[in-house]
Protein backbone atom coordinates (compact mmCIF):
# COMPACT_ATOMS: atom_id res chain seq x y z
CA UNK A 1 0.00 0.00 0.00
CA UNK A 2 2.93 2.46 0.48
CA UNK A 3 3.97 4.38 -2.49
CA UNK A 4 7.52 4.06 -2.93
CA UNK A 5 8.60 8.20 -3.76
CA UNK A 6 7.53 10.83 -2.02
CA UNK A 7 7.97 13.27 -4.79
CA UNK A 8 7.80 12.72 -8.46
CA UNK A 9 10.60 14.63 -9.90
CA UNK A 10 9.70 17.53 -12.37
CA UNK A 11 10.10 15.53 -15.60
CA UNK A 12 7.18 13.37 -14.42
CA UNK A 13 5.14 16.85 -13.60
CA UNK A 14 6.05 18.61 -16.85
CA UNK A 15 7.78 15.88 -19.62
CA UNK A 16 9.85 17.12 -22.34
CA UNK A 17 7.00 19.09 -24.02
CA UNK A 18 7.67 21.71 -21.41
CA UNK A 19 11.40 21.92 -22.33
CA UNK A 20 10.79 22.08 -25.82
CA UNK A 21 8.43 24.95 -25.10
CA UNK A 22 10.78 26.77 -22.93
CA UNK A 23 13.95 26.41 -25.74
CA UNK A 24 11.44 27.51 -28.23
CA UNK A 25 10.61 30.88 -26.95
CA UNK A 26 13.84 31.65 -25.41
CA UNK A 27 15.30 31.33 -29.14
CA UNK A 28 12.22 33.51 -30.15
CA UNK A 29 12.86 35.66 -27.75
CA UNK A 30 16.62 36.09 -28.68
CA UNK A 31 16.14 36.31 -32.36
CA UNK A 32 13.65 39.63 -31.82
CA UNK A 33 16.51 41.47 -29.53
CA UNK A 34 18.81 40.43 -31.89
CA UNK A 35 16.75 41.54 -34.66
CA UNK A 36 16.23 44.67 -33.40
CA UNK A 37 19.81 45.71 -32.47
CA UNK A 38 20.08 44.88 -36.54
CA UNK A 39 17.64 46.85 -37.36
CA UNK A 40 18.58 49.63 -35.78
CA UNK A 41 22.01 49.27 -37.15
CA UNK A 42 20.58 48.95 -40.36
CA UNK A 43 18.49 52.55 -40.12
CA UNK A 44 21.30 54.43 -38.88
CA UNK A 45 24.02 52.94 -41.44
CA UNK A 46 21.53 52.83 -44.28
CA UNK A 47 22.91 49.23 -44.60
CA UNK A 48 20.43 46.57 -46.06
CA UNK A 49 22.69 43.58 -45.20
CA UNK A 50 21.82 44.67 -41.70
CA UNK A 51 18.10 45.10 -42.40
CA UNK A 52 18.24 41.56 -44.34
CA UNK A 53 19.57 39.89 -40.56
CA UNK A 54 16.76 42.19 -38.89
CA UNK A 55 13.96 40.45 -40.95
CA UNK A 56 14.96 36.91 -40.88
CA UNK A 57 15.87 37.77 -37.14
CA UNK A 58 11.92 38.53 -36.77
CA UNK A 59 10.91 35.60 -38.83
CA UNK A 60 12.67 33.81 -36.40
CA UNK A 61 11.04 34.92 -33.44
CA UNK A 62 7.60 34.85 -34.84
CA UNK A 63 8.65 30.97 -36.04
CA UNK A 64 9.71 30.03 -32.16
CA UNK A 65 5.75 32.00 -31.14
CA UNK A 66 4.17 29.77 -33.71
CA UNK A 67 5.81 26.62 -33.01
CA UNK A 68 6.64 26.21 -28.86
CA UNK A 69 2.99 27.45 -27.00
CA UNK A 70 1.12 24.95 -29.01
CA UNK A 71 3.33 22.31 -27.68
CA UNK A 72 2.99 23.67 -24.48
CA UNK A 73 -0.84 23.89 -24.91
CA UNK A 74 -0.59 20.33 -25.95
CA UNK A 75 0.43 19.47 -22.50
CA UNK A 76 -2.43 21.27 -20.69
CA UNK A 77 -5.38 19.24 -19.64
CA UNK A 78 -7.25 21.94 -20.65
CA UNK A 79 -5.32 23.78 -23.79
CA UNK A 80 -8.86 25.65 -24.84
CA UNK A 81 -9.51 26.75 -21.85
CA UNK A 82 -5.65 28.28 -21.19
CA UNK A 83 -6.04 29.49 -24.69
CA UNK A 84 -8.43 32.05 -22.98
CA UNK A 85 -5.85 34.23 -21.58
CA UNK A 86 -7.06 37.54 -20.45
CA UNK A 87 -10.37 35.87 -19.12
CA UNK A 88 -7.67 32.53 -17.45
CA UNK A 89 -4.93 34.38 -16.92
CA UNK A 90 -5.09 36.55 -14.26
CA UNK A 91 -3.00 35.91 -11.79
CA UNK A 92 -0.08 38.35 -12.24
CA UNK A 93 2.47 37.15 -9.71
CA UNK A 94 2.55 33.56 -11.97
CA UNK A 95 5.25 34.04 -13.95
CA UNK A 96 3.18 31.21 -15.91
CA UNK A 97 0.56 34.49 -16.38
CA UNK A 98 3.63 37.11 -17.06
CA UNK A 99 5.07 34.87 -19.47
CA UNK A 100 1.70 34.43 -21.53
CA UNK A 101 1.04 38.13 -21.83
CA UNK A 102 5.11 38.62 -22.76
CA UNK A 103 4.50 35.90 -25.41
CA UNK A 104 1.17 38.27 -26.87
CA UNK A 105 3.07 41.26 -26.98
CA UNK A 106 6.24 39.63 -28.71
CA UNK A 107 4.06 37.63 -30.84
CA UNK A 108 2.39 41.04 -32.15
CA UNK A 109 5.53 42.34 -32.64
CA UNK A 110 7.17 39.83 -34.41
CA UNK A 111 4.31 39.61 -37.02
CA UNK A 112 4.42 43.83 -37.29
CA UNK A 113 7.98 43.98 -37.28
CA UNK A 114 8.36 41.09 -40.10
CA UNK A 115 5.61 42.36 -41.96
CA UNK A 116 6.33 45.83 -42.26
CA UNK A 117 10.19 44.64 -43.47
CA UNK A 118 9.35 42.06 -45.54
CA UNK A 119 6.11 43.57 -46.98
CA UNK A 120 4.93 46.41 -49.41
CA UNK A 121 6.57 48.08 -51.78
CA UNK A 122 8.40 51.08 -49.40
CA UNK A 123 9.74 48.45 -46.84
CA UNK A 124 12.83 49.31 -45.17
CA UNK A 125 16.28 47.91 -45.99
CA UNK A 126 15.13 46.96 -49.40
CA UNK A 127 17.71 46.53 -52.19
CA UNK A 128 18.50 48.79 -54.77
CA UNK A 129 16.13 48.11 -57.63
CA UNK A 130 18.41 46.70 -60.34
CA UNK A 131 20.93 45.38 -58.27
CA UNK A 132 22.59 42.11 -59.70
CA UNK A 133 21.96 40.08 -56.69
CA UNK A 134 19.81 38.23 -54.55
CA UNK A 135 16.97 39.57 -52.64
CA UNK A 136 17.01 39.98 -48.97
CA UNK A 137 13.39 38.45 -48.93
CA UNK A 138 14.61 34.83 -49.66
CA UNK A 139 14.59 34.57 -53.69
CA UNK A 140 16.99 34.94 -56.65
CA UNK A 141 15.08 38.15 -57.62
CA UNK A 142 17.31 40.15 -59.57
CA UNK A 143 14.64 42.62 -59.85
CA UNK A 144 14.90 43.76 -56.28
CA UNK A 145 13.14 43.75 -53.37
CA UNK A 146 11.97 47.09 -54.01
CA UNK A 147 8.60 46.44 -55.00
CA UNK A 148 5.79 44.04 -55.39
CA UNK A 149 7.54 40.57 -56.07
CA UNK A 150 4.70 40.26 -59.29
CA UNK A 151 5.68 43.72 -60.45
CA UNK A 152 9.78 43.67 -60.31
CA UNK A 153 9.82 40.06 -62.30
CA UNK A 154 6.95 40.08 -64.65
CA UNK A 155 5.92 36.35 -65.08
CA UNK A 156 8.71 35.61 -63.04
CA UNK A 157 8.34 33.90 -59.77
CA UNK A 158 9.76 35.10 -56.88
CA UNK A 159 11.60 32.96 -53.85
CA UNK A 160 11.16 32.96 -49.76
CA UNK A 161 8.31 34.17 -47.72
CA UNK A 162 7.31 36.97 -50.52
CA UNK A 163 7.24 34.07 -53.29
CA UNK A 164 5.24 31.99 -50.94
CA UNK A 165 2.54 35.14 -50.49
CA UNK A 166 2.69 35.73 -54.05
CA UNK A 167 1.56 31.97 -54.90
CA UNK A 168 -1.27 32.04 -52.77
CA UNK A 169 -2.34 34.79 -54.38
CA UNK A 170 -1.95 36.76 -51.48
CA UNK A 171 1.57 39.58 -52.34
CA UNK A 172 -0.89 41.98 -53.41
CA UNK A 173 -2.98 42.41 -50.19
CA UNK A 174 -0.12 41.71 -47.79
CA UNK A 175 1.90 44.52 -49.73
CA UNK A 176 -1.12 46.75 -49.45
CA UNK A 177 -1.91 46.12 -45.74
CA UNK A 178 2.22 46.88 -44.72
CA UNK A 179 2.18 50.22 -46.54
CA UNK A 180 -1.05 51.24 -45.19
CA UNK A 181 0.05 50.22 -41.42
CA UNK A 182 3.66 51.13 -41.62
CA UNK A 183 4.35 54.10 -39.28
CA UNK A 184 7.46 56.31 -40.24
CA UNK A 185 10.95 54.75 -39.85
CA UNK A 186 11.47 56.53 -36.23
CA UNK A 187 8.20 55.74 -35.01
CA UNK A 188 8.69 51.47 -36.26
CA UNK A 189 11.60 51.71 -34.14
CA UNK A 190 10.00 53.13 -31.35
CA UNK A 191 7.42 50.26 -31.30
CA UNK A 192 10.12 47.48 -31.91
CA UNK A 193 12.03 49.24 -28.53
CA UNK A 194 8.53 48.39 -26.91
CA UNK A 195 8.28 45.16 -28.23
CA UNK A 196 11.76 44.40 -27.46
CA UNK A 197 10.84 44.80 -23.47
CA UNK A 198 8.28 42.15 -24.05
CA UNK A 199 11.04 40.03 -26.13
CA UNK A 200 13.14 40.60 -23.17
CA UNK A 201 10.52 39.36 -21.04
CA UNK A 202 10.11 36.46 -23.04
CA UNK A 203 13.77 35.50 -22.78
CA UNK A 204 13.49 36.34 -18.80
CA UNK A 205 10.48 34.15 -18.17
CA UNK A 206 11.94 31.65 -20.11
CA UNK A 207 14.15 31.37 -17.20
CA UNK A 208 11.77 31.96 -14.72
CA UNK A 209 9.31 29.36 -15.65
CA UNK A 210 11.79 26.43 -14.27
CA UNK A 211 11.29 26.42 -10.47
CA UNK A 212 9.15 29.25 -9.70
CA UNK A 213 7.29 30.02 -6.71
CA UNK A 214 8.48 30.70 -3.23
CA UNK A 215 9.07 27.14 -2.19
CA UNK A 216 12.22 26.93 -4.75
CA UNK A 217 11.93 23.15 -4.83
CA UNK A 218 14.28 22.77 -7.55
CA UNK A 219 17.77 23.44 -6.53
CA UNK A 220 19.82 22.52 -10.02
CA UNK A 221 16.97 25.76 -11.65
CA UNK A 222 18.85 28.26 -9.13
CA UNK A 223 17.81 31.48 -11.13
CA UNK A 224 21.36 33.11 -10.35
CA UNK A 225 23.29 30.37 -12.61
CA UNK A 226 19.72 29.74 -14.82
CA UNK A 227 19.07 33.20 -15.92
CA UNK A 228 22.05 33.65 -17.43
CA UNK A 229 22.30 30.37 -19.50
CA UNK A 230 18.85 31.11 -20.77
CA UNK A 231 19.60 34.96 -21.71
CA UNK A 232 23.26 33.94 -23.52
CA UNK A 233 21.64 30.75 -25.16
CA UNK A 234 18.79 32.95 -26.62
CA UNK A 235 20.24 35.33 -27.46
CA UNK A 236 22.70 33.19 -29.70
CA UNK A 237 20.78 30.63 -30.89
CA UNK A 238 18.32 32.83 -32.46
CA UNK A 239 21.49 35.13 -33.66
CA UNK A 240 23.64 32.28 -35.66
CA UNK A 241 19.86 31.08 -37.12
CA UNK A 242 18.82 34.21 -38.11
CA UNK A 243 22.11 35.01 -39.89
CA UNK A 244 21.91 31.27 -41.32
CA UNK A 245 18.90 32.26 -42.89
CA UNK A 246 20.40 35.49 -44.41
CA UNK A 247 23.06 33.31 -45.61
CA UNK A 248 21.05 30.74 -47.65
CA UNK A 249 18.40 32.95 -48.91
CA UNK A 250 20.53 36.13 -49.67
CA UNK A 251 23.62 33.72 -50.46
CA UNK A 252 25.79 37.28 -49.82
CA UNK A 253 27.95 36.18 -47.04
CA UNK A 254 30.30 39.21 -46.60
CA UNK A 255 31.50 41.46 -43.88
CA UNK A 256 28.25 42.57 -42.40
CA UNK A 257 27.37 38.46 -41.60
CA UNK A 258 30.78 38.30 -40.57
CA UNK A 259 29.81 40.84 -37.56
CA UNK A 260 27.04 38.62 -36.34
CA UNK A 261 29.20 35.25 -36.92
CA UNK A 262 31.67 37.01 -34.61
CA UNK A 263 28.65 38.07 -32.00
CA UNK A 264 26.83 34.58 -32.34
CA UNK A 265 30.59 33.39 -31.42
CA UNK A 266 30.37 35.43 -28.29
CA UNK A 267 27.05 34.96 -27.28
CA UNK A 268 27.49 30.68 -27.78
CA UNK A 269 30.95 31.15 -25.75
CA UNK A 270 29.24 33.04 -23.01
CA UNK A 271 26.58 30.20 -22.93
CA UNK A 272 29.31 27.68 -22.41
CA UNK A 273 30.83 29.94 -19.58
CA UNK A 274 27.31 30.12 -17.73
CA UNK A 275 26.89 26.55 -17.92
CA UNK A 276 30.64 25.94 -17.03
CA UNK A 277 30.05 28.13 -13.71
CA UNK A 278 26.90 26.17 -13.11
CA UNK A 279 28.36 22.84 -12.81
CA UNK A 280 31.50 23.92 -10.77
CA UNK A 281 30.26 26.53 -8.36
CA UNK A 282 26.33 25.97 -7.96
CA UNK A 283 26.80 22.83 -5.73
CA UNK A 284 29.16 24.95 -3.25
CA UNK A 285 26.64 27.56 -3.19
CA UNK A 286 23.25 25.35 -3.16
CA UNK A 287 24.47 21.59 -1.86
CA UNK A 288 21.21 20.45 -2.79
CA UNK A 289 21.76 21.17 -6.35
CA UNK A 290 24.80 18.41 -6.11
CA UNK A 291 22.29 15.60 -7.59
CA UNK A 292 20.86 17.42 -10.19
CA UNK A 293 24.64 18.84 -11.62
CA UNK A 294 25.59 14.99 -10.74
CA UNK A 295 22.84 13.88 -12.58
CA UNK A 296 23.76 16.13 -15.66
CA UNK A 297 27.91 15.12 -15.44
CA UNK A 298 26.56 11.46 -15.36
CA UNK A 299 23.31 10.06 -15.65
CA UNK A 300 22.72 12.62 -19.07
CA UNK A 301 26.08 13.66 -20.01
CA UNK A 302 25.64 12.10 -23.38
CA UNK A 303 22.70 15.48 -23.83
CA UNK A 304 23.91 17.69 -21.50
CA UNK A 305 27.97 17.50 -22.40
CA UNK A 306 27.66 15.92 -25.73
CA UNK A 307 24.89 17.54 -27.65
CA UNK A 308 24.12 20.65 -25.30
CA UNK A 309 27.47 21.71 -25.13
CA UNK A 310 29.75 19.98 -27.72
CA UNK A 311 27.39 19.34 -30.63
CA UNK A 312 25.46 22.77 -29.65
CA UNK A 313 28.10 24.85 -28.37
CA UNK A 314 31.29 24.35 -29.14
CA UNK A 315 31.13 22.66 -32.27
CA UNK A 316 29.03 25.73 -33.72
CA UNK A 317 31.47 28.12 -31.76
CA UNK A 318 34.28 26.74 -34.07
CA UNK A 319 32.32 26.20 -37.26
CA UNK A 320 31.65 29.95 -36.77
CA UNK A 321 35.26 30.84 -36.46
CA UNK A 322 36.44 29.10 -39.49
CA UNK A 323 33.44 30.10 -41.85
CA UNK A 324 34.56 33.90 -40.47
CA UNK A 325 38.56 33.62 -40.66
CA UNK A 326 38.17 31.22 -43.92
CA UNK A 327 36.32 33.71 -45.51
CA UNK A 328 38.01 37.01 -44.61
CA UNK A 329 41.67 35.32 -45.49
CA UNK A 330 39.90 34.17 -48.84
CA UNK A 331 40.24 30.30 -48.25
CA UNK A 332 36.92 29.17 -47.98
CA UNK A 333 34.39 29.41 -50.86
CA UNK A 334 31.10 30.79 -50.44
CA UNK A 335 29.12 27.56 -50.42
CA UNK A 336 31.76 26.71 -47.83
CA UNK A 337 30.73 29.56 -45.33
CA UNK A 338 27.14 29.66 -45.95
CA UNK A 339 27.54 25.63 -45.18
CA UNK A 340 29.22 26.52 -42.22
CA UNK A 341 26.70 29.17 -40.62
CA UNK A 342 24.04 26.60 -41.55
CA UNK A 343 25.37 23.57 -39.63
CA UNK A 344 26.05 26.07 -36.97
CA UNK A 345 22.20 26.78 -36.70
CA UNK A 346 21.45 23.71 -36.97
CA UNK A 347 23.68 22.42 -34.28
CA UNK A 348 22.89 25.13 -32.09
CA UNK A 349 19.34 25.08 -32.08
CA UNK A 350 19.47 21.12 -31.23
CA UNK A 351 21.75 21.67 -28.62
CA UNK A 352 19.78 24.36 -27.14
CA UNK A 353 16.23 22.16 -27.32
CA UNK A 354 18.43 19.75 -26.12
CA UNK A 355 19.43 21.36 -23.05
CA UNK A 356 16.14 23.13 -21.99
CA UNK A 357 15.02 18.77 -21.90
CA UNK A 358 18.19 17.80 -20.06
CA UNK A 359 17.81 20.78 -17.14
CA UNK A 360 14.22 19.02 -16.82
CA UNK A 361 15.39 15.44 -16.67
CA UNK A 362 18.04 15.74 -14.09
CA UNK A 363 16.48 17.96 -11.62
CA UNK A 364 15.52 16.82 -8.76
CA UNK A 365 13.21 18.15 -5.95
CA UNK A 366 15.05 19.34 -3.04
CA UNK A 367 14.62 17.05 0.24
CA UNK A 368 10.62 17.15 1.79
CA UNK A 369 10.85 19.34 4.37
CA UNK A 370 10.15 17.64 7.08
CA UNK A 371 12.00 16.03 9.64
CA UNK A 372 12.43 12.41 8.12
CA UNK B 1 -14.89 19.67 18.13
CA UNK B 2 -14.96 23.36 17.63
CA UNK B 3 -12.90 25.01 15.25
CA UNK B 4 -14.43 28.89 15.76
CA UNK B 5 -12.70 30.31 18.49
CA UNK B 6 -9.33 29.50 17.59
CA UNK B 7 -7.00 31.48 15.14
CA UNK B 8 -5.96 30.00 11.88
CA UNK B 9 -8.06 27.52 9.50
CA UNK B 10 -8.51 23.78 10.83
CA UNK B 11 -5.97 21.20 9.31
CA UNK B 12 -4.73 17.89 9.31
CA UNK B 13 -1.29 17.38 10.28
CA UNK B 14 0.07 14.47 10.37
CA UNK B 15 1.22 12.74 14.20
CA UNK B 16 4.71 11.97 13.18
CA UNK B 17 5.02 8.81 15.55
CA UNK B 18 1.82 7.12 15.26
CA UNK B 19 1.39 6.04 11.76
CA UNK B 20 1.18 2.35 11.06
CA UNK B 21 0.62 2.01 7.43
CA UNK B 22 -2.74 0.87 6.69
CA UNK B 23 -4.24 2.78 4.84
CA UNK B 24 -7.06 3.30 6.16
CA UNK B 25 -6.95 7.40 5.63
CA UNK B 26 -6.68 6.30 2.25
CA UNK B 27 -9.74 3.93 1.97
CA UNK B 28 -12.37 6.56 4.19
CA UNK B 29 -11.16 9.40 1.51
CA UNK B 30 -11.94 7.41 -1.65
CA UNK B 31 -14.94 5.61 0.42
CA UNK B 32 -16.40 9.06 2.07
CA UNK B 33 -16.58 11.09 -1.39
CA UNK B 34 -16.71 8.18 -4.09
CA UNK B 35 -13.25 9.15 -5.60
CA UNK B 36 -12.07 6.86 -8.11
CA UNK B 37 -8.56 4.98 -7.24
CA UNK B 38 -6.44 7.59 -8.89
CA UNK B 39 -7.12 9.71 -6.35
CA UNK B 40 -4.77 10.49 -3.63
CA UNK B 41 -6.00 13.18 -1.88
CA UNK B 42 -4.31 11.21 1.07
CA UNK B 43 -1.56 8.78 0.58
CA UNK B 44 0.70 6.87 3.00
CA UNK B 45 4.46 7.36 1.64
CA UNK B 46 7.34 6.06 1.98
CA UNK B 47 10.00 9.00 3.05
CA UNK B 48 14.01 8.48 3.32
CA UNK B 49 13.20 4.95 1.28
CA UNK B 50 15.85 2.51 1.21
CA UNK B 51 17.65 4.55 4.07
CA UNK B 52 17.69 3.21 7.56
CA UNK B 53 15.56 6.19 8.47
CA UNK B 54 12.96 4.80 6.24
CA UNK B 55 9.24 5.63 7.41
CA UNK B 56 5.94 5.59 6.42
CA UNK B 57 3.82 8.78 6.73
CA UNK B 58 0.19 10.08 5.56
CA UNK B 59 0.76 13.24 3.26
CA UNK B 60 -1.93 15.51 1.63
CA UNK B 61 -2.80 19.32 1.15
CA UNK B 62 -1.90 21.53 4.21
CA UNK B 63 -3.97 24.25 3.50
CA UNK B 64 -0.82 26.13 3.72
CA UNK B 65 -0.81 29.86 5.36
CA UNK B 66 1.83 30.60 2.74
CA UNK B 67 0.82 28.16 -0.35
CA UNK B 68 3.38 28.29 -2.95
CA UNK B 69 0.86 26.61 -5.12
CA UNK B 70 -1.90 29.87 -4.78
CA UNK B 71 0.94 31.98 -5.53
CA UNK B 72 2.14 30.20 -8.73
CA UNK B 73 -1.06 29.40 -10.06
CA UNK B 74 -1.63 31.25 -13.10
CA UNK B 75 -5.29 31.36 -13.92
CA UNK B 76 -5.95 31.86 -9.66
CA UNK B 77 -7.70 28.03 -9.90
CA UNK B 78 -5.18 27.85 -6.01
CA UNK B 79 -7.01 30.45 -4.24
CA UNK B 80 -8.12 31.35 -0.67
CA UNK B 81 -10.91 30.75 0.98
CA UNK B 82 -12.31 33.44 3.71
CA UNK B 83 -11.48 31.05 6.27
CA UNK B 84 -8.11 30.46 5.33
CA UNK B 85 -7.79 26.94 3.70
CA UNK B 86 -6.87 26.56 -0.02
CA UNK B 87 -9.00 25.21 -2.80
CA UNK B 88 -9.01 24.64 -6.27
CA UNK B 89 -11.48 25.60 -8.98
CA UNK B 90 -12.37 22.88 -11.38
CA UNK B 91 -13.86 25.29 -13.42
CA UNK B 92 -10.20 27.31 -13.52
CA UNK B 93 -7.94 24.73 -13.45
CA UNK B 94 -5.48 24.31 -16.82
CA UNK B 95 -3.38 21.15 -15.79
CA UNK B 96 -0.08 23.41 -15.96
CA UNK B 97 1.47 21.09 -12.90
CA UNK B 98 2.69 24.63 -12.22
CA UNK B 99 1.53 24.25 -8.32
CA UNK B 100 3.02 20.03 -8.66
CA UNK B 101 6.52 21.58 -8.80
CA UNK B 102 5.14 24.50 -6.52
CA UNK B 103 4.40 22.65 -3.48
CA UNK B 104 6.88 21.63 -0.97
CA UNK B 105 4.85 18.35 0.16
CA UNK B 106 3.60 16.55 -2.89
CA UNK B 107 -0.12 17.65 -2.20
CA UNK B 108 -1.59 18.86 -5.79
CA UNK B 109 -2.72 15.14 -8.08
CA UNK B 110 -3.64 15.17 -11.89
CA UNK B 111 -5.48 12.34 -11.83
CA UNK B 112 -6.30 10.74 -15.32
CA UNK B 113 -9.43 8.91 -13.88
CA UNK B 114 -12.43 9.68 -16.46
CA UNK B 115 -14.59 11.41 -14.09
CA UNK B 116 -16.75 15.08 -14.75
CA UNK B 117 -14.69 17.87 -13.82
CA UNK B 118 -15.83 19.63 -10.58
CA UNK B 119 -18.07 22.56 -10.17
CA UNK B 120 -17.52 25.35 -8.08
CA UNK B 121 -20.99 24.02 -6.81
CA UNK B 122 -19.90 20.78 -6.04
CA UNK B 123 -16.27 21.78 -4.59
CA UNK B 124 -15.55 18.75 -3.77
CA UNK B 125 -16.41 16.78 -6.16
CA UNK B 126 -13.87 14.02 -7.47
CA UNK B 127 -11.57 16.21 -10.62
CA UNK B 128 -9.85 13.91 -13.26
CA UNK B 129 -8.92 13.92 -16.98
CA UNK B 130 -5.62 15.46 -15.71
CA UNK B 131 -6.86 18.56 -13.33
CA UNK B 132 -5.47 18.89 -10.38
CA UNK B 133 -7.15 17.43 -7.16
CA UNK B 134 -6.42 17.93 -3.58
CA UNK B 135 -7.94 17.67 -0.47
CA UNK B 136 -10.86 19.46 0.48
CA UNK B 137 -10.74 19.27 4.72
CA UNK B 138 -13.84 17.38 4.28
CA UNK B 139 -16.17 20.68 4.40
CA UNK B 140 -19.13 18.94 4.44
CA UNK B 141 -18.20 17.29 7.27
CA UNK B 142 -17.07 20.07 9.29
CA UNK B 143 -20.67 21.82 8.82
CA UNK B 144 -22.07 18.85 10.67
CA UNK B 145 -19.10 19.51 13.03
CA UNK B 146 -17.74 16.02 12.07
CA UNK B 147 -13.60 16.21 11.42
CA UNK B 148 -12.65 15.06 8.14
CA UNK B 149 -13.10 11.14 7.56
CA UNK B 150 -9.18 10.52 7.53
CA UNK B 151 -8.46 11.93 10.78
CA UNK B 152 -11.75 10.35 11.60
CA UNK B 153 -10.77 7.12 11.05
CA UNK B 154 -6.94 6.27 11.45
CA UNK B 155 -7.24 4.00 14.33
CA UNK B 156 -3.63 5.56 15.95
CA UNK B 157 -4.56 8.99 15.98
CA UNK B 158 -1.88 9.50 13.31
CA UNK B 159 -3.86 12.17 11.98
CA UNK B 160 -4.38 15.77 14.04
CA UNK B 161 -7.16 18.25 13.05
CA UNK B 162 -7.56 21.66 14.58
CA UNK B 163 -6.94 25.11 13.91
CA UNK B 164 -3.29 26.26 14.62
CA UNK B 165 -4.06 26.57 18.87
CA UNK B 166 -5.69 23.19 18.91
CA UNK B 167 -2.70 22.02 16.86
CA UNK B 168 -0.35 23.50 19.37
CA UNK B 169 -1.92 21.87 22.63
CA UNK B 170 -2.16 18.14 20.91
CA UNK B 171 1.17 18.89 19.65
CA UNK B 172 2.53 19.16 23.35
CA UNK B 173 1.00 16.33 24.83
CA UNK B 174 3.69 13.69 25.66
CA UNK B 175 4.58 11.23 23.07
CA UNK B 176 3.43 13.47 20.31
CA UNK B 177 5.90 14.96 18.17
CA UNK B 178 6.29 18.39 15.48
CA UNK B 179 6.00 17.08 12.11
CA UNK B 180 7.51 19.89 10.59
CA UNK B 181 10.69 21.84 10.65
CA UNK B 182 11.25 25.44 11.01
CA UNK B 183 10.94 26.02 6.80
CA UNK B 184 8.01 23.41 6.33
CA UNK B 185 6.30 25.46 9.61
CA UNK B 186 6.57 28.85 8.25
CA UNK B 187 4.82 27.29 4.89
CA UNK B 188 2.02 25.60 6.45
CA UNK B 189 1.43 27.88 9.82
CA UNK B 190 2.45 31.37 8.52
CA UNK B 191 2.62 33.85 11.54
CA UNK B 192 1.20 30.91 13.99
CA UNK B 193 4.13 28.86 13.22
CA UNK B 194 6.09 29.77 16.41
CA UNK B 195 3.43 29.45 18.47
CA UNK B 196 2.77 25.85 17.04
CA UNK B 197 5.80 24.73 16.90
CA UNK B 198 7.57 26.38 20.29
CA UNK B 199 5.06 24.67 22.61
CA UNK B 200 6.18 21.15 20.62
CA UNK B 201 8.10 18.61 22.65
Amino acid sequence: MTAEIVFNEPITEWGWKVGVYVALIGIAGGAYLAGYAADVVSYRRGSAGHGAIAKWAYLVGLGGLVIGPPILLSHLATPLRAMLIPLTMTNLGSWMTIGAYMLGGLGIGSTLMFLWLAFGTERPHARAAGRESAVADGGRDVASDGGPARAATGDRTVGGFRGVADRVGLLGAVDSVADVTRPSEKTRLLLGALFGVFAAGVLLYSAMAYGEGSAQRVALWEKTFLVPVQIFSGLGVGLVTALALAAVFDRTPGAVLRTYATAAVGLLGATALALAATVVLLPGQRPAATAGVENLLGTHALAFVGVSVVLGLLVPVALLVAAVLGERRGSLSETAVVSSYVTAAALATVGKVTLAITYLMAAEFAPMPLPV
Amino acid sequence: MSTQESSGPARVVPNWESCIDCGACEVACQRTWNLPPESDRIKVVAMAHGTEDETNKPMQCYNCSEAPCVEVCPTEALFFRDDGTVRVSGDMCIGCHYCGVGCPFGAPQYPDAEVPEAAESEPVGARGNGLMDKCTTCEPRQEHDLEPACASECPTDALLYGTPDELSEKLAEDGVSTPFNDEAARIVFGDDADAVMGEGP
